[in-house]
């Protein structure tokens, strides 16, 4: 069975709390993004008609917006989490 | 003649690469993990390659067509699955040090027989995602270049089984990294030939879209699987008899008919969004039906928390060196995968306005490679054709090397544990299975397709992970229950959606896609039976184990991660 040492113990369990407490903004941010953007799409039908280089501004935003905001999440959370395990 | 010099290159590099793997493979690490030292970079771009399927490369551009803007929420699925594998995942099950999914389990539970519903999950799993595959790669080769269906079947299914029963893991690593940078490519480039070439008025209206109701001229429209339409006025059809009108009512087009619809006859019903209508046009899905967002939920769901769960991908990042590695790999994938994301939409509204014809036949999935010929009759269009038919056949082969693999680690190694050999062998009979269940499924719904692998990795591997890592008084008995009831209960559904009866509104979404509710009743469950029981006490260590970095936290190992990433590369490529 798994065991571990008393020191490794305690520092799993401190690496445990400290990546839990930063994990959670992190997936709260990306499904706010992900499941808030359909919410304004739905209440704001108004974005398809308004348009940017003759594109529908709707378009563009499920096209163009979730990509780099998510990439800048993932680089943000993983600079947070191997902070956590620097100390 | 212009397809064989497409796909032979393709075919040919990856089993080349798939050779080059073999010198190194001496044992079963070797075979599953390529003896885990691939580098962040290479192994993020092998993630990438390996998931962008035929699902990425041609379906969400079909699906478009087909379904209208909202399709273009799965891509964002695919990528945001990546986000909640960095947060949750990623390092803690590289560190369990286990080589498979049912591996994992076991190490973290103690239970044999997890470890064996966890091996059963992983072959539905697989089954259900490896088919499509094969499928798309049969219906492409057809709509190009007018071979049988199950040539494109076979030949998929050859090349792949070839390259793994050789190389294993280290040869599906660098053929899937090699194939992610190919598929950008093949995939940005003739997108970009398209938006330029285009002429001014097709480019207006693939911005301005109108709802698709009358043929402009004749239009031949070929079958290639049965289609029922409904004819809602009396509508003219062309043959070589001279011009014929039917009357209205349902019109049953079977496998391999030809019916050319006379110019200014009224476009006939096939279901789903009316293409290009107002429906079509909101980045909803299923705005029609009067519950969009749950359908668009229901489908972001699915692919975010099934990419989670997904055996392949996750069996990649027990390749990584370690923890911080796979935590990297995660990291670099979301970017990877939002550079390809952005060209889909742009065949998805260009093959709207160029090629109609398929949202009657049904083969939308063929649109990305139906497009540069109706924008070039001449030499450029046959190569672009050519190019993005390469490209497609890359994302079958890189997906279904990744799924195969982990089919054959399920049967070899969790489920009938054996050496080296067997193995191999196992490989060949696993592709031999999926050419064989490939070839009736021509004509099932490509977005159902798509999603329901996802589905059931997200109600079955998606809970098993995220509570095995995070919470400490997960029970074997738990485990089990909440796997076994995920399973059931998302392939149930959507088999209930295909075989049974037709349901409308809001249930008839939640049957189809039904992970909002299987994900939380397979976590319930999970969560219930655990607190009923009592996990033994080395459970506490057990979890805690897989939080624990490799390196304790000395000066001098931290430049060593700080060097430059392409220096490592070319190292790793040179040895």
């Amino acid at each position: 069975m798994p065991r571990l040492r008393a020191a490794d113990a305690e520092r799993a369990a401190v690496l445990y709390r400290v990546q839990r407490r930063r994990g959670l903004p992190a997936l709260a941010a990306m499904f706010a993004l992900v499941l808030g953007l359909p919410v304004v799409f739905a209440v704001a039908p108004g974005l398809d008609s308004v348009r940017l280089w003759g594109i529908p501004l709707s378009w563009l935003m499920i096209v163009v917006l979730p990509y780099p905001v998510m990439a800048a999440l993932a680089r943000w959370q993983l600079r947070r989490a191997e902070k956590a395990e620097d100390r | 003649m212009d397809i064989a010099l497409a796909v032979t290159p393709v075919v040919l590099i990856t089993l080349l690469i798939g050779v080059r793997g073999v010198a190194a493979m001496r044992t079963t690490s070797d075979f599953l993990v390529a003896s885990r030292r691939i580098s962040p970079l290479v192994n993020s771009a092998a993630v990438s390659g390996e998931y962008l399927s035929a699902a990425s490369f041609l379906g969400v551009a079909g699906l478009v067509v087909k379904d209208g803007m909202g399709a273009l929420w799965y891509p964002v699925g695919f990528t945001a699955g990546y986000v909640a594998m960095l947060v949750l995942v990623a390092a803690p099950l590289r560190r369990s040090g286990a080589l498979t999914v049912p591996d994992f389990a076991e190490a973290r539970l103690a239970s044999p027989a997890l470890r064996r519903i966890a091996a059963v999950v992983v072959l539905v799993i697989g089954t259900i995602y490896v088919v499509p595959q094969f499928r798309t790669a049969g219906l492409v080769l057809t709509a190009v270049g007018h071979t049988p269906y199950w040539v494109g079947v076979v030949i998929a299914g050859t090349a792949v089984s070839v390259t793994l029963a050789l190389g294993g893991m280290r040869a599906a690593t660098y053929v899937q990294a090699f194939q992610f940078f190919l598929k950008l490519l093949l995939f940005l480039v003739p997108a970009l030939w398209l938006v330029l070439h285009v002429s001014t008025a097709d480019r207006e209206a693939a911005l301005t879209p109108v709802e698709f109701t009358r043929f402009t001229h004749e239009t031949p429209v070929d079958f290639q699987y049965g289609v029922t339409m409904v004819l809602r006025e009396p509508t003219t059809i062309v043959s070589a008899a001279g011009p014929e009108t039917l009357a209205p009512g349902p019109l049953t087009a079977h496998r391999g008919d030809h019916l050319t619809f006379a110019a200014g006859a009224r476009v006939p019903d096939v279901g789903g969004a009316a293409l290009g209508g107002p429906a079509w046009q909101r980045p909803l899905l299923d705005v029609a039906t009067g519950y969009p967002l749950l359908a668009t939920w229901a489908v972001l769901i699915a692919t975010m928390l099934g990419t989670m769960g997904l055996p392949h991908v996750l069996m990649r990042f027990h390749t990584s060196p370690d923890g911080r590695a796979a935590r990297r790999t995660a990291a670099i994938t979301v970017a990877l995968l939002g550079v390809f994301y952005l060209f889909p939409g742009i065949y998805g509204v260009l093959g709207r306005v160029l090629v109609p014809r398929i949202y009657l036949s049904g083969d939308t999935d063929t649109v990305v490679v139906a497009l540069p010929s109706q924008v070039d009759t001449g030499w450029a269009g046959e190569l672009f054709t050519a190019l993005l038919t390469a490209g497609a056949f890359a994302a079958f082969l890189a997906t279904s090397l990744g799924l195969l693999l982990v089919m054959s680690g399920a049967l070899a190694y969790d489920l009938m544990p054996g050496g080296l050999r067997r193995l191999r062998f196992t490989v060949v009979f696993a592709a031999i299975a999926m050419v064989v269940l490939a070839l009736p499924s021509a004509r099932l719904d490509a977005g159902v397709l798509v999603t329901w692998g996802f589905t059931v990795a997200a109600s079955t591997f998606c809970p098993l992970l995220v509570l095995g890592i995070w919470w400490p008084r997960l029970t074997a008995a738990g485990a089990i229950g909440g796997v076994l009831t995920g399973l059931v209960a998302s392939s149930g559904s959507i088999l209930f959606a295909l075989a049974g009866p037709r349901l409308g509104g809001w249930p008839a979404i939640l049957v189809a896609q039904p992970a909002p509710w299987s994900v939380p009743l397979a976590f319930g469950v999970m969560a219930l039976v655990s607190l009923r029981g009592r996990p033994p006490s080395w459970a506490g260590a057990a979890m805690l184990r897989l939080h624990l970095d490799e390196r304790p936290p000395a000066p001098s190992s931290a430049p060593a991660y700080r060097s430059s990433t392409v220096r490592r590369v070319a190292r790793r490529l040179n040895r």
